[in-house]
């Protein structure tokens, strides 16, 4: 970079707002991916602009002088998402982190993406609204981040993903120019769904800088029911038979025995160990729904061979066993330092099958593949444990991956549920989309980024 | 210490980010460097030689409170703490202590004698420079304090001046020692004052070595461990002299030292590790000690409204969470209100509120603000560091709350005085 961009950036964002020591590039060469840190590869500045007048300024200046630049939130994806390349600037929205406005009338809400996705939830649940997209890492994300890899969560099985509360962005273009897509409204169909064009692009058509979001009323009531079940192939199954008996629980999470007995060692909560697999349900509604919906999962659980359910006696307790859950992921590192934690997602009712196929490839393979994941909705998070000081182990990871994203393809399901293409899968995107589709993205892509300025190495099949 | 030595723990952060949500210091810096997070990514820059040992790498590993929130909250079990504290261990070892800070820690704090005269010479030398407020001292020269800062005034006899080494009870239920630890024995005598009279007043014998010391934790969490071992072995020696039930501390991170730290800096020496077992199975901090023997006799009543605030080290390092809140509790007459967040650090941590004011600062104003939001009259804590730093939070919100230890609380309800002033 010229030193003239470099002293024109830091009086974009002021000297204060800037990251340039070796000791700092570092820590930003990494995301919460297995991607591994290369220090030939940091970043040669870090940026914490205040606004979207400055968001649009660096870019602009992006495009007149030859630097990519990455966008960051809490850099907590999983798909190495915000790991940088050679000389390009990393962006970190987190100082704007305000909540704008809520519209407690219309239901909606404005905010900028540093907010951090719980702090928004809690901010919201005080006025009794409710945004249900709670990823696992909702204590730290961010909410930009969140519309970026259009993440999702537990409550996905009855409330959709984030895509499905987006109502409005104001974004900078890759070319710098700032536009405002979607409507405040409940409907519009003017013009094409830029929204939906966003929401999910990874960083890559755009940086978003306000956020408007539709919000539900809070339910009444909640309740938690832990079914224990004596082996994996059983919870598989109850999981499309709860759906398609009417019943719509808000979640539905599947933990099999690595995962139960990783969580235990974290938070002794009282977890079966000698479980095979649990499913953790969580219902909501009305007062006396809840209880009745409980009351007819549990039933359903026990025709299909749970061994014992147990429902959660109050709020704590039910807190405790999401917190639990939430943990899941991290927790198992306590086993192997490493954990390549896919997202691969089938239709509900190839569960099963998607199950088996997993076991096969971990004992092809001698692999440990813990199996976690958004059951409800078939977002399964199959768990490579490993240990990246291991080069032989770390090759037989990479053909297990291939190998699940293979057969759940088949499956008719999906690559990534919430996590991304990132830069972990960005080579087997075409074996979803196909060479045209890809082709149709790429043509997009080169569209609204000419000099491809933004996440140039990630996602879209590069 | 080689940094290699830290790959096992440093490979296990998943850098999930998990940290950043309990962080202090990242909560105001918003830094990746500010969590632990970014520091195990230091670490493990160090270890395959990305990063040298710079000034800027130190500082940024002095960019930690050990709270040890990270540690508590991290789903795969990493010991964030330790990590940074090896890191600063292994920094010093190959760049030195600052100049300040090696007076400070190795010749002040090392030698019994000569602390013990700076001690005694220093309400006088204080008087000089620092200017006298109703609610301690405000420094009237730079002299790396911030002038900010409100500083208590040493008292001019120490706790263990007081008293004689062996204090009987009548008709004793039971025998403790105390480990008096540098701020009660010389900034905040009353809270020893306190601790000892109502363990005498519940049938509780106290004996207070003589020659005891700093644990050795200030050392410890500025990189000095030669200074840190040999603290902690003349600590180990002192009470193992005396036949006690328990080794009481009246401050959690001195407490925590004992009870924990020592069984990690003396494990390679099978000796030494054996009689640092012995030492942590008897320590317990005071509330936990009373908590767990119960109080005898009856209580108060007193007036006021009171919230608790959770030293880090006494809550994460020893564990101590209910029974402070127990005691309080049994106070009749007391309203008990809970703060937000009672665990979350006040950004005292030892040295690092000298060296980093203006982050410490920062830190503070939102514990003084949950602390003004609870309505409390009085703040209970059971760590003297922290007593410190919620006073001057509040002295800057010119507030007129109370921030007293419990063993104080504990003493008015028993004693049914006011709670006396500080000690000259
Ligand atoms: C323990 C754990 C559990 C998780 N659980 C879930 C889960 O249940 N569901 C789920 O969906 N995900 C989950 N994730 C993944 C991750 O938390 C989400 O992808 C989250 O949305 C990322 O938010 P972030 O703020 O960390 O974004 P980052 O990781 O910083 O960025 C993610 C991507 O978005 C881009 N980006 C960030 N901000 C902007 C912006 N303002 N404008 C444009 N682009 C931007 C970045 O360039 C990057 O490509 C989990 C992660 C962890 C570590």
């Amino acid at each position: 970079m010229k030193p003239e961009t470099r002293l024109a950036l830091i009086h974009i964002v002021g000297p204060e707002h800037v990251l340039e020591a070796r000791e700092d590039l570092l820590c930003y060469a990494y995301d919460a991916s297995p991607i591994a840190m290369d220090p030939a590869h940091l970043p040669c500045m870090v940026l914490f602009p205040a606004n979207a007048e400055e968001v649009s300024r660096i870019v602009g200046l992006a495009n007149d002088a030859g630097f990519v630049i990455y966008p960051r939130g809490a850099g907590s994806n999983v798909s190495g998402g915000s790991i940088p390349d050679r000389d390009a600037v990393v962006m970190v929205l987190s100082r704007m982190n305000r909540i704008l406005e809520i519209d407690q009338a219309n239901m909606t809400a404005d905010l900028e993406p540093g907010v951090i996705t719980e702090q928004f939830q809690t901010a919201v649940e005080k006025l009794g609204l409710f945004y249900p997209p709670d990823p696992s890492s909702k204590a730290f994300s961010t909410m930009g981040g969140n519309v970026a890899e259009c993440a999702g969560g537990p409550r996905g099985a009855k409330y959709g993903v984030t895509r499905d509360y987006v109502l409005a962005l104001e974004v900078v273009m890759p070319t710098g120019e700032i536009i405002h897509t979607g409507a405040r409204t409940m409907k519009s169909v003017a013009g094409l769904d830029l929204t939906r064009l966003m929401v999910g692009s990874e960083g890559t058509l755009g940086i978003i800088t306000r956020i408007t979001v539709r919000l539900l009323a809070l339910p009444a009531a909640k309740k938690t029911l832990m079914a224990i079940f004596p082996d994996l192939e059983k919870p598989s199954q109850t999981v499309a038979k709860i759906f398609t008996a009417g019943m719509v629980p808000t979640t539905m999470e599947l933990l099999d025995k690595t995962f139960i007995n990783a969580i235990e060692d974290y938070r002794q909560i009282g977890l079966p160990r000698e479980a095979e697999a649990i499913l953790l349900i969580e219902v909501d509604g009305e007062a006396e729904s809840v209880d009745r919906q409980a009351d007819r999962i549990a039933e359903i659980c026990h025709q299909q061979g749970a061994t014992r359910t147990q429902v959660a006696k109050d709020a704590a307790e039910a807190e405790e066993l999401w917190i639990a859950r939430r943990s899941a992921f991290a927790s198992v590192c306590r086993i192997k330092p490493n954990i390549i934690g896919e997202d691969a997602t089938v239709p509900r009712a190839a569960i099963p099958q998607a199950v088996r196929e997993v076991q096969a490839i971990a004992a092809r393979h001698n692999l440990t593949i813990g199996v976690m994941g958004h059951a409800g909705d078939g977002n399964l998070h199959p768990s490579i444990l490993a240990d990246e000081r291991d080069a032989d182990e770390m090759r037989r990871v990479e053909l297990a991956v291939e190998e699940i994203f293979r057969s759940f393809l088949a499956l008719r399901g999906t690559l990534s549920g919430e996590h991304g293409i990132g830069r972990m899968k960005s080579r087997f995107l075409h074996l979803e989309t196909g060479e045209a589709g890809l082709k149709v993205m790429r043509s997009i892509k080169r569209a609204l980024d000419p000099n491809n300025i933004l996440n140039p190495t990630i996602g879209l099949g590069a | 210490m080689e940094w290699r030595d830290l790959e096992a723990e440093v490979v296990r952060c998943s850098r999930c980010g998990a940290c950043q949500q309990v962080c202090p210091i990242f909560r105001e810096l918003g830094t990746e460097a500010s969590a632990t997070r970014g520091k195990i990514g230091l670490i493990r820059s160090a270890i395959h030689g990305w990063v040298s040992e710079t000034e800027g790498l130190s500082e940024r590993m002095s960019l930690c409170l050990a709270c040890k929130a990270c540690t508590a909250n991290c789903p795969s079990g990493v010991q964030g703490d330790q990590l940074v504290l090896a890191a600063r261990q292994r920094l010093v070892e190959r760049r030195g202590l600052p100049l300040i800070k090696r007076l400070a820690l190795r010749f002040f704090l090392k030698h019994k004698g000569i602390f013990r005269v700076g001690m005694k010479l220093g309400p006088l030398g204080q008087r000089l420079v620092l200017r006298r407020t109703p609610k301690g001292c405000l420094p009237r020269l730079p002299m790396g304090l911030d002038k900010r800062r409100l500083v208590p005034e040493l008292a001019s006899r120490s706790l263990r001046e007081r008293y004689p080494e062996v204090l009987e009870a009548p008709m004793a239920r039971g025998r403790v020692a105390l480990f008096t630890g540098c701020m009660v024995n010389h900034v905040y005598p009353e809270i020893g004052v306190a601790a000892i009279e109502v363990l005498l007043k519940q049938g509780i014998s106290v004996v207070i070595p003589p020659d005891q010391h700093c644990c050795g934790l200030p050392a410890f969490a500025n990189g000095d461990t030669d200074t840190a071992l040999e603290l902690g072995r003349a600590t180990l020696g002192v009470f193992q002299k005396y036949p006690v039930d328990a080794v009481l501390t009246l401050c959690g991170s001195c407490g925590g030292t004992l009870k924990q730290e020592y069984r990690h800096w003396f494990a390679p020496d099978p000796e030494l590790a054996g009689r640092a077992k012995a030492l942590s199975e008897k320590v317990q901090d005071f509330a936990q000690y009373l908590d767990g023997q119960g109080l005898l006799g009856s209580l108060g009543p007193l007036k006021g409204k009171v919230t608790y605030h959770d030293s880090c080290h006494l809550a994460r390092g020893m564990g101590v969470t209910k029974e402070p809140r127990n005691l309080i509790r049994a106070i009749p007459g007391l309203v008990f209100q809970e703060m937000e967040a009672p665990a979350r650090c006040c950004g005292a941590a030892g040295s690092f509120s000298l060296t980093h004011y203006d982050l410490t600062l920062k830190i503070n104003g939102r514990k003084t603000e949950d602390i003004l939001n609870s309505g409390a009259d009085t703040v209970v804590t059971g760590c003297p560091g922290c007593i410190m730093q919620l006073k001057d939070g509040l002295h800057k919100y010119e507030s007129k709350i109370n921030v007293i230890h419990f063993a104080q609380l504990l003493r008015q309800a028993i004693m049914g005085n006011p709670i006396p002033p500080p000690m000259p």
